[in-house]
């Protein structure tokens, strides 16, 4: 006897029997298998109408401009092109392939992943999500993330980075590389943070705390301060909430947001502390009210936006 | 059917129906205890527009899949030999499916167009190359399988991947987070 097939089963046929389609075109022979497939079970000829929409729906996707932050196609074909070999000879076995998510200077971008956690991913960032069996991977490769990871005692969600691992079953927390380790900041509920071939035990870090994990040394005591973290989380909304960090700290937080730089060139105000909150992808905006409020000349051009004459 | 027809079908489920399937759902979730019998009802669902020949008199599309969707779930209590006694009286007051137009609702083409720029752009990085490939550049799945230096069936399967995940993400965004832990929390418990 037949058993019944899930209606997530049918679903994956049907995305299947869409790709055929696009591929071949409606020839007799695929209206003859498609035929017989359809009339296997009921729901089969739903599921393939709600495919089909899906698919010619991203045909759309056609009349939108190229998204300007993306690296240009020549590049990553360049790089696809180069591993071309290698992968024609993998072939399926690269299906079970990580995959991997990438942001380029100044995009944040926000991905739900298959588990039905998601993830912020900051600028210039990338990271590498495989779901397996027993535990859920994410290789953080540089950046920083915030993750919303979805309860499931059954698989933990573990993300590395370097040595430096931070485990959570169902909770919200961000990474972010550092040389030689990772800061951690937890926004709720409990993760564990250990290194990978240390002795020292795992420790575990609760909302509301930030630690520093470094390879060698391992996870620093963490500082427990709920509403820095929150403030230090505003990227999520591309914005940036100084509450009494120096215009040097600050310049450089735009800074991994912005091709053009923000300089401070007269080093007399680089320890000034500064208050408010600003939009990241605005640094003029943001040099403008420094410029005001410590009585220092602004001079943007092409190559940077310089706060303050240089002395001398 | 003819292959425009059936493409006119597709076009119309797209952009009339599918944006209204995660309010159906939730619907739905107040009446039916299992996911999968949710997942059932709305494939049985889809299938009854597949058998549709004309649509076009359909004023109101959202309102039309409801009813099938009511009618499927009429059948199948009636079918069952137990039936609860507040999903049978609920059934004819579909008071939560408000049909007042909302401004998401009115918002229309302009937003849905970005909408699917987003999910795209929300995809695994390789899918979300075939997928631009394929649908902005207008390559052949064969030249995609040949500019990405990858066998067809590879492109075959980020595809199927891709709308799987779309169809996903569509769904979800109607979904309260309350209803997804427990759904997870169910499904983490049948692993143990």
């Amino acid at each position: 006897m037949n058993v019944r097939q899930s209606a997530s089963e049918i679903e994956s046929d049907a995305a299947r029997w869409v790709m055929r389609i696009d591929r071949e075109g409606r020839s007799p022979d695929v209206e003859a298998d498609l035929k017989a497939w359809l009339a296997g079970d009921s729901r089969r000829a739903g599921a393939l109408l709600q495919a089909e929409a899906v698919w010619s729906m991203t045909d759309r996707a056609r009349l939108l401009e190229p998204a300007p932050r993306r690296a240009p196609f020549g590049r990553v074909l360049a790089a696809a092109a180069a591993t071309a070999a290698a992968v024609v000879l993998v072939g399926v076995l690269l299906l079970e392939r990580p995959d991997s998510y990438v942001t380029e200077v100044g995009e944040v971008r926000r991905v739900p992943l298959s588990d039905g956690s998601s993830a912020s991913i900051n600028t210039a960032s990338r990271l590498e999500v495989e779901m397996g069996e027993r535990v859920r991977r994410v290789r953080l490769d540089r950046g920083e993330a915030w993750f919303q990871v979805a309860k499931d005692a059954a698989r933990p969600f573990r993300v590395e980075i370097g040595r430096v691992r931070v485990e959570a079953v169902g909770t919200a927390f961000s990474v972010r590389r550092l040389e030689g380790g990772a800061e951690v900041r937890v926004t709720e509920g409990v993760v564990r943070t250990w290194v990978e071939g240390a002795a020292r035990a795992p420790v575990a870090l609760a909302a509301g705390a930030v630690s520093i994990v470094d390879e060698r040394a391992g996870p620093a005591t963490p500082r427990v301060e709920p509403a820095a973290i929150d403030r230090e989380l505003a990227w999520r909304a591309g914005r940036i909430d100084l509450a009494g960090e120096t215009l040097a700290e600050a310049a450089a937080e735009f800074n991994r947001y912005n091709a053009r730089p923000v300089v401070i060139a007269d080093p007399a105000l680089a320890d000034e502390r500064l208050y408010g909150v600003f939009r990241l992808d605005d640094p003029e905006s943001f040099a403008a009210s420094v410029g005001l409020s410590l009585s220092a000349p602004v001079a943007a051009d092409e190559a940077a936006i310089r706060i303050g004459d240089p002395p001398g | 059917m003819r292959e425009d027809a059936r493409q006119r079908l597709v076009t119309w489920v797209a952009t009339s129906v599918m944006p209204h399937e995660g309010r159906v759902r939730g619907w739905l979730r107040q009446r039916l205890q299992s996911p999968e019998d949710i997942d059932d009802l709305i494939q049985e669902a889809y299938a009854r527009l597949a058998a549709l020949d004309r649509f076009d008199h359909i004023a109101r599309p959202d309102t039309f899949f409801f009813q099938i969707v009511r009618n499927l779930l009429v059948d199948q209590i009636r079918r069952s030999r137990v039936v609860r006694i507040e999903a049978a009286t609920e059934l004819d007051v579909p008071s939560v499916y408000d049909e007042t137009p909302t401004p998401e609702r009115i918002a229309g083409a302009r937003r849905e167009l970005a909408r699917v720029g987003e999910l795209i752009e929300g995809l695994p990085e390789r899918c979300r190359k075939v997928f631009t490939l394929r649908k902005v550049e207008g390559l052949s799945q064969k030249e995609v399988a040949e500019r990405l230096g990858v066998s067809e069936s590879v492109v075959e399967n980020e595809g199927a991947k891709g709308i799987r995940l779309i169809l996903r993400a569509m769904r979800e965004e109607t979904v309260d987070p309350e209803y997804r832990s427990r759904v997870r929390d169910e499904r983490a418990t049948k692993r143990q």
